[in-house]
């Protein structure tokens, strides 16, 4: 493990931060990889809704840019957890293809965002655009295919938006 | 947890890398073989493994590929990935990649990620090749 110091969070206005885990014991890939965020904007509007975080050391590649493996990770949540919101599906969506196109790199206490675009959601599938920017620079593009299950599906996973936090911050 | 026969442990990791591993090695003489056993912190909600983890772990193994059949550093420009089946927490996750074809600039690289019992991922990648003079800087 690299032991460069923690950046702090400081996430900005409107972002929560995201409990995938409500109190399970062991917690899953979404928390283990760090803190994530989220920020619900107006209805059609580009911010409906937004994922955040800030690079951290521990997301990072051995030249120190923000690892491919951590943008593909948020990028799937988005396509996923994004998407899903906005097309109002309530479900695990399970993902079936994500393609990626990496266009530029981030840096340790970066602040990136992830926002979703609706493409299509039929019966059984959702398509959906991502991009990943820190400020207006886009860093990442991709776009994604989720399976939508039949009938109730599996849970959703439980993530929800820690609100109380940010009044005691 | 020993690792496969013949594969050694990556210790060089840092950061990302090293915060999900370990991720071992074992390199043949036309392939290099990367494998990987999740524990829960790699799951997702439903208690398979991330496809995010999945899919930095393929692309590493995709990565090397190209190091190993070029001899040039690599980073990635493309990845389009298919999910095809679960990976199962506990399971070793075995990932290689194949240089489908190159010229001076980018490479063409499928990936294939699976499991003990069937495949998880297949994956295509472009990688743009780094110039032979360039070493990539980094961190101790």
């Amino acid at each position: 493990m690299s032991s460069a110091p923690l950046v702090q969070d400081r996430p900005p206005e409107g972002f929560h931060r995201i409990d995938f885990d409500r109190g399970r014991p062991d917690p899953t890939f979404n928390t283990h990889i760090g803190t994530l965020y989220a920020k619900r904007g107006e209805k059609g509007t580009r911010d409906e809704f937004v994922m955040g975080f800030r690079v951290q050391p521990s997301m990072c590649n051995p030249a120190g840019g923000l690892h491919g493996g951590m943008m593909m990770t948020v990028a799937d949540l988005v396509g996923a957890m994004g998407g899903g919101t906005l097309a109002g599906i309530r479900k695990f969506l399970p993902t079936v293809n994500m393609t990626f196109d990496f266009v530029a790199p981030a840096q340790v206490g970066d602040w990136v965002e992830g926002r979703p675009e609706l493409v299509r959601a039929t019966r059984s599938l959702l398509f959906t655009n991502i991009y990943l920017t820190v400020g207006e620079t886009k860093i990442l593009r991709a776009s994604s295919i989720c399976k939508i299950p039949s009938g109730d599906g599996l849970d959703y996973g439980k993530a929800r938006l820690v609100r109380e936090e940010a009044k005691a911050s | 947890m020993p690792p496969p026969p013949g594969f050694r442990q990556l210790t060089e990791s840092i950061g990302f890398a090293a915060a999900n591993g370990p991720w071992f090695e074992r390199i043949e003489k036309h392939r290099v073989i990367r494998a990987f056993k999740p524990g829960p912190q790699h799951a997702n909600a439903l208690g398979i493994v991330h496809g995010g983890m999945l899919a930095a772990f393929l692309d590493s193994a995709m990565g090397t590929a190209v190091w190993h059949a070029l001899e040039r550093r690599a980073v990635t420009l493309r990845l389009s990935l298919d999910y095809i089946g679960p990976g199962r927490v506990g399971d070793w996750l075995m990932a290689e990649g194949q240089v489908v074809g190159h010229d001076e600039h980018v490479a063409q690289v499928r990936g294939r990620l699976y499991g003990p019992r069937h495949d998880v991922l297949a994956g295509l990648g472009v990688f743009s090749l780094l110039s032979r003079r360039r070493t990539i800087k980094t961190r101790s």
